[in-house]
């Protein structure tokens, strides 16, 4: 136990200390900050001074609607179903319109003065809508910056909606039938469990989305550690004072816990961080008006999320443990972990499958078989939550899957590490696991 | 040759006094013997020379003793019991191929190696420090082992096989590239580890240290044990048949001597190897009948290495 301590040991201290790994650590949620924050702030930033817009109605009438479209936007704070929300002004643009009158002057003289007066910066944009816009459809605008795209957007949204209402208002369709027409179809769905049923936010679905794809991302960033960690003593040659020393069994497990818990310490900080920029963010964005809350999740889904998380995690390092086992070098390791990863892709793709017939035998077998129960098991306990006993049985798979896989690992490592060169073929490599 | 049969046969029946005993060991790898049917006995507080050619099989048969790899046939007990990780701990091991963790702090590593055997963290220290200023590497204790030379690196490596006080000491090629100086200092300790009753078994091509430091040797050629036996029995089974000449003139026609069987010219003396069965004194009647000055003529021992290359210069 104390040897077993000790390789844990020197595996997590030597990598926490690394410099990679504190960059690493460090900038992925600064990173994140950045990405998340940023566009924010700029919206912000652009909102603060209202585009003012010179206008020639050539309607008579429509100038109006496009005003009251525009302020009716900015008071719904631009979601369709949402709740009312005053004072947000989040990503909205201000407009300040000034309604030219041509009178007597032809459109030429009047299009020529604006021209002026937006080089002269004291418009930014000219809109023309020709007596004729309800026929043909078409206006034109002006602008010194055509490639802002956002006003421009709104604006063409609001002039759209203006026209719509306005010919809806000629065909003698009045407001209030109107918006009884537009009025959407609300969807509430309920989930019907054993204990009883509860309100279903399908705020699940994503959250065993989030779970393939974070066993992705740590396999492919981790395996290679954990790869990396056992050709290390094979290509600094360390190997044959450590196995002078240590079991082989020990020392391939030591090193398995030992990047494990890196991989972990790093993934709570990470995952530390990414929670409390959701938290900030998810009411940032309610303060802003959209209508952001968490997902209702029960409490035993996100412990069940990290056992299978735990146990995902573990099996699919062993694999890189073997191949690392077989192999000389990171580089020819690398190769040959390919077959891992389509695993892992493959087990991703039975979320479908899965979460169409979560209660189907096929189900069941893929969420009992290790490398690929931690999806389909979660997906299941998300779904239709299986018994208890399935839970635990198929947790105790991939606990003695990976711990076999680790026990194999050490018996070709013992062997391979003191034949240098050339690769083992598979019945070699059965003649090693075999041997004494 | 088997120089020490009557006592190899004495030893077998009271294994308890033999620190290492191989009997019979065979071990291949695919069509490959590495060792073929080798039988050994260490004895405790004795330095054992395991000698040979590269390639002779010297690494496989450590490999064999500390527990890396099994043999295929024949047995190995170490302190009268069958080898496993128990007794490993009493076992202080310096592969052939060196390695260390190239970014970790020198005392670190100790540690790390220290912790391994069972020692623990305040015992570890304490000899850490003791060893590192009996090799004079103090100063290095909070480097980084990539910054320190090869020579230094060797020593580390040395001191993390012995930190834990084994009573079994085995070093495969302990001595190869190091300078005289460091070369003293280490033939120096393990003489001392000796000197405290350590068992020390070292492989090593270099005939002259060999010479210098071991007890008993074991020369084994091609995967086989040729000669074994302490080194005044393998010296004196060779007899003394060489002649240490210092002449002035005529010396050209000592290679037409029918009494000579090889003649090895140094700088300012000659070696013969006597033709067997060939009388000393009728060489020195021969010499001083053709005109020679004779100003030195002595009968000497074979050296290791002499024996060395007619042993394995026989076999090829």
């Amino acid at each position: 136990m104390t040897k077993f301590l000790a390789i844990v040991k020197r595996e997590y201290t030597q990598r926490v200390r690394a410099r990679m790994f504190i960059v690493t650590t460090v900038l992925l949620p600064a990173a994140m900050l950045f990405f998340g924050l940023a566009p924010a702030l700029m919206m912000t930033i652009g909102s603060g001074n209202p585009l003012r817009v010179a206008v020639i109605d050539g309607t008579g009438k429509l100038l109006s609607r496009v005003q009251d479209s525009l302020a009716h936007d900015k008071a719904t704070g631009a979601i369709p179903n949402g709740t009312p929300n005053q004072g947000s002004d989040f990503g909205r643009e201000n407009f300040v319109f000034e309604e030219v009158k041509p009178g007597t002057r032809s459109l030429t003289d009047v299009t020529a003065e604006l021209d002026q007066r937006l080089r002269n910066k004291e418009i930014d944009a000219y809109l023309i809508l020709p007596p004729d816009l309800m026929e043909t459809g078409k206006a034109r605008l002006y602008r010194r910056n055509s490639s802002e795209i956002f006003s421009r957007g709104q604006l063409q949204d609001a002039l759209d909606d203006a026209v719509r209402q306005q010919r809806l208002t000629d065909a003698h369709v009045d407001a209030k039938t109107l918006s009884a027409l537009q009025r959407p179809v609300a969807f509430e769905t309920t989930r019907i469990t054993a204990a009883g049923n509860e309100h279903d936010s399908g705020a699940s679905f994503p959250l065993v989305f989030g779970f393939g794809f974070l066993m992705y991302i740590s396999v492919l960033l981790y395996g290679q550690v954990v790869l990396g960690a056992v050709i290390e003593e094979k290509e600094t040659r360390i190997a044959e004072i450590l196995f002078s020393s240590v079991r082989p069994f020990t020392l391939m497990m030591g090193k398995l816990v030992g990047v494990s818990l890196v991989a972990l310490t790093q993934l709570a900080i990470w995952g530390v961080a990414f929670a409390g920029f959701g938290l900030y963010g998810i009411n940032l964005l309610a303060s802003r008006g959209v209508p952001a809350r968490l997902p209702n999740i029960p409490l035993s889904f996100y412990l069940y999320f990290v056992l299978f998380f735990l146990a995902g995690y573990f099996v699919y390092s062993t694999l890189y443990a073997l191949v690392g086992s077989i192999v000389t070098t990171a580089q020819e390791g690398g190769q040959v972990a390919m077959p891992i990863i389509i695993l892992l892709v493959i087990s991703f793709y039975l979320f479908f499958p899965v979460s169409k017939n979560p209660d189907s035998t096929l189900s069941f077998w893929l969420s009992m078989v290790p490398l690929f129960s931690p999806i389909s098991m979660l997906i299941r306990i998300v779904t239709q939550t299986p018994p208890l006993w399935q839970i635990a049985l198929s947790l105790l798979f991939s606990l003695a899957f990976g711990t076999l896989l680790t026990w194999v690992a050490s018996r070709i490592y013992r062997i391979g590490m003191l034949m240098y060169g050339k690769r083992p073929t598979i019945p070699e490599l059965v003649r090693w696991v075999r041997s004494q | 040759m088997r120089v020490k049969d009557s006592w190899h046969i004495e030893t077998l029946m009271n294994n308890n006094d033999i620190t290492v005993h191989l009997d019979h060991v065979t071990k291949r790898f695919g069509d490959f013997t590495a060792v073929q049917d080798l039988s050994l006995s260490v004895s405790p507080g004795r330095i054992f020379g395991l000698l040979g050619p590269n390639g002779a099989g010297k690494s496989t048969t450590i490999r064999m003793i500390v527990n890396i790899t099994a043999p295929d046939s024949g047995s190995i007990m170490l302190f009268g019991k069958k080898i496993d990780s128990d007794l490993q701990d009493r076992i202080g091991y310096l592969p052939e191929e060196r390695g260390l963790y190239k970014s970790m702090k020198v005392v670190d590593q100790m540690r790390f190696f220290a912790a391994l055997k069972n020692v623990t963290a305040k015992e570890a220290d304490v000899r850490i420090d003791r060893w590192l200023a009996r090799l004079k590497l103090s100063e290095w204790k909070q480097k980084k082992t990539k910054e320190l030379s090869k020579g230094m690196q060797q020593k580390i490596q040395f001191i993390s096989a012995v930190l834990h006080e084994p009573e079994l000491i085995i070093l495969d090629e302990p001595f190869s590239g190091l300078d005289p100086v460091n070369l003293e200092l280490l033939k120096d300790v393990v003489l001392e580890l000796k000197q405290a009753g350590k068992t020390i078994i070292f492989s090593t091509h270099h005939m002259i240290v060999a010479e210098q430091i071991c007890d008993d040797i074991c020369l084994i050629n091609r995967s086989q044990k040729i000669l074994e036996g302490s080194i005044r029995e393998v010296k004196s089974s060779f007899g003394r048949n060489s002649v240490a000449l210092r002449l002035e003139g005529a010396n050209g026609n000592l290679d037409a001597s029918p009494l000579i069987s090889k003649v090895a010219r140094h700088s300012d003396e000659i070696e013969v190897l006597l033709a067997p069965g060939a009388n000393p004194q009728e060489l020195l009647r021969d010499l001083i009948s053709s005109g020679a000055t004779i100003t030195k003529f002595e009968m000497i021992e074979p050296s290791l290495n002499d024996i060395f290359i007619a042993k394995v210069g026989d076999a090829q």
